[in-house]
């Protein structure tokens, strides 16, 4: 059914779908088509996500997992057991787990009930990849398996990842998720170096190449996330957040980020009332660290030149004393 | 000592000016900041927390990502700024006795044999024909280091969503190249264990090395230094050369000056 939705939606039907949806709040990833161009970003509306009552998972948590879960590979039986730390990450026999970040789970709803301004608030705040707009995930990653696409979004290659989670350790959300026992470091050193691939979400890389939503964008029954090209998304978010006196998050988290919520509640409220924890990621005001390692990146991009000037003069100094050298020589002689 | 007594050398120094205080500059900023490239690069793999490197003493910053990338840059920025220098200074000053010669591989094979005891060495100018292909080799290396960590660190910086085609060759071309690094490391290191080798690691602390050794190893080196008219020079006695640390004053010239153009023999 749904690969029959994929065949049967042509770029430009969907290109007039999404032009008539404009008016409906849903802006189209435009710019994303051919995954190059100019970047897409999203908005996350929390004062019109519901988390799906009455569902067993909501719907974009659903169709997240029907998107990628079909495309996992499955773990190697033993896992190999890492070496010093013996560390497994399995959750190959937990895919149904919904309740937080996993590999087989991308997208999830967390639930905060707050009271801001006398009112009691129930917010549900779909959580996942940022997909920033300078990830050190992608930048630090020592094989280049996880790269940010010129599109915006950030995407693990799991052909290329290790499995090192460093990509996790330097994301202030710590997003991506291991799965132990599948990809590259089987077939290299299985227990001394990797420990299997990290997923995350991909902003539906593969649909947006083709002209579509990102499933939990499509699979939304309130139009609570909407996708498109980035300076309307951020247009519209302050736009909403105006009209609802309401706050956004993302636009300056980690130095600026493709995702903004927008809330009627301030995110640091929302902060203390979530559930924290491994793959359940806070919404506190986040720097970008990696400020902290530009400056010295820019003087090493300087230190060709600095090397090339002081060569320069150095040559020149020992040119200009050798022959002054050979001047007072020749005198001497004569 | 008995040549010595007999036959008085006037002035005749016991070492030989090898290496200049600006060539030992640039060779020890680049070694040392290029260990330091090593271990840092080392730390922006997953593996000091994985390895306990973390719990060694002094090295709890190893698993921070960012501290590490902060000592690579830093360390780059010495490394860089010496290959540049190097290149430039010695290259204008058309030094290029580095740089290999006809028949150097060929002549490498043989001295190779000799340290196993096969054959005998031919007299050598200043470097040997292995120093010199060892030389480009490791210049192609680092290079290759160069080139693509500035790209890297130019994508880290400004670029992060730059062409992944390239991304990913500065990358595995970055790696490969740290791990011919670390190969050619170990075999410069080797190099210094061989025995016909080792009177030239006073060279690359000191600058000099014992004439003794420079004349009968490197002679046609010695010949250059003392320019052609200059008589062959008898090997100097061991026993002086131990302590002794005599200005070189060879031939016509101040030592200085005579060793400034060697390296183009």
């Amino acid at each position: 059914m749904h690969e029959k939705r994929k065949q049967g939606i042509s770029r430009r039907s969907f290109l007039k779908a999404a032009a008539g949806a404009v008016g409906a709040g849903t802006i189209l990833p435009q710019a994303a088509q051919a995954s190059g161009g100019d970047s897409v970003a999203t908005l996350i509306d929390l004062s019109r996500c519901d988390g799906c009552p009455g569902r067993y998972v909501p719907a974009c948590v659903e169709a997240c997992k029907a998107e990628h879960i079909p495309g996992m590979p499955a773990p190697v039986d033993p896992i190999p057991v890492p070496f010093p730390r013996a560390v497994i990450e399995d959750w190959s026999k937990k895919q149904e787990v919904s309740d937080r970040l996993t590999p087989y789970n991308r997208i999830f709803v967390q639930q905060a009930i707050v009271e801001f301004q006398g009112y009691k608030h129930t917010i549900s705040i779909p959580r996942r990849c940022m997909h920033c707009d300078n990830p050190a995930c992608a930048t630090l990653c020592p094989f280049s398996a996880n790269h940010k696409q010129a599109n915006g979004a950030v995407v693990i290659d799991p052909d290329l990842c290790f499995g090192g989670a460093k990509c996790r350790t330097l994301c202030p959300w710590e997003i991506p998720q291991r799965q132990s026992g599948v990809g590259l470091y089987l077939h290299v050193l299985p227990t001394l170096m990797g420990n299997g691939v990290m997923f995350k979400c991909d902003l539906c890389s593969a649909r947006l190449k083709e002209g579509q939503k990102p499933a939990c964008v499509e699979a939304c029954p309130r139009q609570a996330m909407l996708i498109g090209p980035r300076e309307e998304i951020f247009l519209d978010a302050e736009h909403r957040a105006r009209q609802m006196q309401g706050f956004i998050y993302g636009k300056a988290e980690n130095g600026g980020t493709g995702t903004l919520y927008v809330s009627p509640v301030p995110f640091e409220v929302l902060d203390q009332a979530v559930k924290k924890g491994k793959g359940r990621p806070g919404l506190a005001p986040v720097k970008r660290k990696m400020d902290a390692t530009d400056t010295l990146g820019a003087v090493t991009l300087a230190a060709p030149a600095v090397g090339l000037v002081a060569g320069l003069a150095g040559s020149i100094k020992s040119l200009a004393d050798r022959r002054a050298k050979e001047s007072k020589d020749e005198a001497r002689h004569e | 000592m008995r040549r010595a007594m007999s036959k008085p050398q006037p002035m005749k120094s016991v070492l030989v000016v090898r290496h200049h205080l600006i060539e030992l500059i640039e060779h020890w900023a680049i070694a040392i900041s290029g260990l330091a490239l090593f271990f840092s690069g080392m730390f922006e793999l997953p593996m000091a927390n994985r390895y306990y490197v973390t719990s060694l003493p002094g090295l709890g910053w190893s698993g921070d990502f960012l501290v590490s990338l902060n000592v690579h840059y830093a360390a780059a920025v010495v490394f860089i700024i010496a290959c540049v220098f190097h290149v430039v200074y010695h290259g204008l000053k058309h030094e290029t006795g580095m740089l290999p010669r006809k028949g150097d591989l060929k002549q490498s094979v043989e001295v190779i044999k000799t340290f196993f005891g096969k054959g005998e060495e031919p007299p050598f100018a200043k470097y040997l024909p292995e120093q010199r292909l060892a030389y480009v080799g490791m210049a192609v290396v680092i290079a290759f280091l160069i080139f693509t960590g500035l790209f890297k660190t130019w994508k880290n910086i400004l670029a992060p969503d730059m062409n992944l085609t390239l991304v990913l060759w500065a990358t595995w071309l970055h790696n490969l190249f740290f791990i011919m690094f670390f190969l050619a490391f170990l075999a410069h290191m080797a190099a210094i264990i061989l025995k016909p080798n080792r009177p030239m690691v006073r060279g690359i602390f000191t600058g000099r090395v014992r004439r003794d050794y420079a004349e009968h190893r490197h002679p046609l080196w010695i010949r250059d230094l003392e320019g052609p008219q200059a008589p062959r020079p008898e090997p100097a006695p061991q026993a002086a050369a131990q302590d002794s640390v005599q200005e070189d004053e060879p031939g016509k010239t101040a030592p200085q000056e005579a060793a400034e153009p060697d390296v183009k023999g």
